[in-house]
């Protein structure tokens, strides 16, 4: 599925996003670099507040009112979508170039328009199409994503739809702008499992039909390894690791990558505690000095309480924010949880 | 959607037949002075014969019979001493006409004020450290909800007409002296309408469905538009037609403030007066109003909001 172009279709360089908070300034995402590839599918991973929500509502401009880029860029088509201000500018992007399925089907449709508003709302949009021709196309999007009797569907409001159903809907409407880059923010997580499944088997085909770049936000790493061609690992508003799907499962490099890993179930073993992070992040009100991870890593070393480490190249698709990647650092071993996944 | 409203209609009149009953059984319980204007001078003899001759010595069953079919012809009996022997409907015709034009006016002026302030109110929520319409409206409405109606309706009297150079008092025939008592009666509401429309859409702004639309490239005033303020005016519509109704009730206040000759206050003058045949209408009217109100706002909801229905569920999901 991957078709590596040279150059990332939309890359973003320490971007800073700040949050004003009654009268504090939360930074939640701090320096984060990303690069974005044609066709492929990238999946951010991180815990709750790690900031990947973040990220990529500023990819669309939809931060927050009280939200705003504080530094880096995003690059994206030659352009620097740091730099708009106006929501003309950002109109230029939104549905047209980027689309988002978000979180909860349940309440991201409005109760009072039919399906079928919802979805031409998006094709009167950026398809131009009016009267039968609109009609015809909303009905052929409902199909599409896998809805049965379109007609009578589309006349349908969102109550009288199931949560996997909801959700198909919502991914109709996003695809219905024409979107070069899909984001989707947890798309599985309110959904029940045997759902999840069927969505994502939705969001691969359509990504496969109209070569779809896209994003996929989780924490569920299961999720991860069955729809990713990439991982950026976020921790504290950082992408600590950036690889494969292959080189972050089995050789991650990044500490916090080391912990997460180790915390799935599936790799512990039978009358073994469970491992789990010890710690909490750090405060993002606060200025964080060195390694975010450091106080929670058991490995840290002393130049992580002092300084934040750069990122290190370790293969041209592999990268990480440790450290222990500096030719100067010590040798130090993986969790065994980890190592054995090497072998 | 038809058997619903077969099935409430018929239910309302359930309802307005039991509560007429009930006023006109209370009513009679009523000292009989109240059938006379001038009981005081007229001897046992005359009142007992006065008494059957208006069937008041009939059973009550006979009575109440007499009176709903009286009610059915269009006869709402006549007043006995708030102004004798002249028939109640004649005297609310005199009465509503003026009441409903003042009164609709001023709903309309305070829908025309109140939902664009609670709008700007909302819409100033959406950007950051740019609140001057939502500061606006929160003094407004504070001020409006914390002083005394009676305060601003008299400074209003008293500067408003001095302002637009006319008389203090209501006059039919001056349309300018309407103004006032409209304006007063507006305000309220005004501070009603643009507070739970305010708050309503700020409830709206805050869901995901809005974050969706935004993300779909629909530019903010149209997802206002479209998607937010009809969502939250569909909570506001229940109530419109109980107000619609009631302004044929008049204001109290402002209706004695400006002498307007309107229904405000006529239902606390006749029972001052102990006028029992108008008691009893102005009780049955204000309570078919309730009545009819509440059902027309549920049918309103109905045929606005595709979530509610009476219907069987049919068999979706």
């Amino acid at each position: 599925m991957m078709q590596r172009e040279n150059n990332p279709v939309l890359s973003v360089r320490d971007l800073v996003v700040e949050f004003e908070l009654r009268g504090q300034t939360l930074t939640a995402v701090r320096g984060a670099s990303l690069e974005l590839y044609g066709g492929e599918s990238l999946a951010i991973v991180g815990e709750s507040g790690s900031g990947k929500s973040v990220l990529v509502k500023s990819l669309m401009g939809m931060l927050d009112k009280n939200g705003r880029i504080a530094g880096g860029s995003i690059t994206y088509d030659g352009r620097d979508l740091t730099r708009f201000t106006t929501e003309r500018e950002w109109l230029t992007i939104r549905g047209r170039e980027i689309a988002m399925v978000m979180q909860d089907p349940m309440t991201s449709l409005n109760p009072l328009k039919t399906i079928g508003e919802q979805i031409g709302e998006a094709i009167a949009l950026h398809q131009n199409l009016r009267g039968t021709a609109k009609r015809d196309a909303i009905h052929g999007m409902i199909k599409d994503v896998g809805i049965s009797d379109p007609l009578g569907r589309a006349k349908q409001y969102p109550h009288e739809f199931s949560g996997g159903m909801r959700q198909r809907v919502v991914i109709a409407i996003a695809m219905a702008c024409r979107p070069k880059i899909l984001i989707c923010d947890e798309p599985t997580t309110a959904l029940d499992v045997t759902i999840q499944a069927q969505i994502l088997e939705l969001i691969k085909t359509l990504q496969r039909r109209y070569n779809l770049t896209v994003i996929y936000i989780t924490h569920d790493l299961g999720v991860v390894a069955r729809v990713a061609d990439r991982v950026a690992v976020m921790y504290a508003g950082e992408v600590v690791e950036q690889g494969t799907t292959e080189e972050v499962f089995f050789e991650p490099a990044h500490p916090y990558t080391w912990a997460l890993l180790s915390s799935l179930p599936q790799l512990g073993r039978k009358g073994e505690m469970l491992y789990a992070i010890e710690g909490t992040p750090p405060s993002l009100f606060e200025t964080i000095k060195g390694d975010a991870f450091a106080p929670r890593n058991t490995r840290a070393l002393r130049i992580d309480a002092l300084y934040a480490p750069p990122s290190f190249q370790i293969t041209p698709t592999h990268s990480a924010k440790t450290w222990l990647l500096d030719p100067l650092a010590p040798k130090i071993e993986p969790p065994e949880v980890i190592r054995r996944l090497k072998g | 959607m038809t058997r619903y409203i077969v099935k409430r209609l018929t239910a309302a009149i359930i309802t307005l037949l039991i509560i007429i009953s009930v006023v006109f059984i209370l009513v009679r319980q009523m000292p009989i002075e109240g059938y006379f204007d001038n009981f005081d001078k007229l001897d046992a003899s005359v009142i007992r014969a006065r008494l059957v001759q208006m069937g008041l010595t009939d059973p009550l069953p006979t009575q109440l019979k007499r009176f709903l079919l009286n009610l059915l012809r269009g006869d709402l009996g006549t007043s006995s001493r708030y102004s004798v022997g002249v028939p109640i409907g004649r005297i609310l015709l005199t009465k509503i006409p003026i009441s409903l034009q003042l009164g609709l006016s001023s709903m309309a002026l305070s829908l025309l004020m109140g939902v664009p302030l609670g709008v700007a109110m909302a819409r100033s929520q959406t950007r950051y450290k740019a609140r001057f319409w939502d500061a606006i409206g929160t003094v407004f409405i504070v001020f409006i909800n914390a002083v005394p109606a009676a305060v601003y309706h008299i400074y209003l009297q008293a500067f408003g007409s001095r302002a637009l150079n006319t008389s203090m008092l209501f006059s039919r025939e001056q349309p300018l002296t309407w103004v006032l008592p409209i304006v007063s009666m507006s305000l309220g509401s005004t501070a009603y309408y643009a507070m739970w429309l305010r708050r309503y859409m700020v409830d709206e702004l805050n869901k995901d469905y809005v974050a969706l639309a935004q993300a779909k490239g629909v530019t903010n005033q149209k997802v206002l538009a479209r998607h937010v303020f009809r969502n939250a005016f569909v909570p506001m519509i229940q109530y419109l037609p109980t107000s619609l109704l009631y302004t044929i009730s008049g204001s109290i206040y402002v209706e004695s403030l400006y002498s307007i000759p309107g229904m405000g206050g006529l239902l606390v003058d006749v029972i001052r007066r102990q006028d029992n045949p108008m008691v009893q209408i102005l009780v049955i009217i204000y309570s078919c109003i309730g009545v009819v109100g509440l059902l027309l706002g549920d049918m309103l909801m109905v045929a606005i909001d595709p979530r509610i229905s009476f219907a069987k569920k049919a068999g979706a999901r």
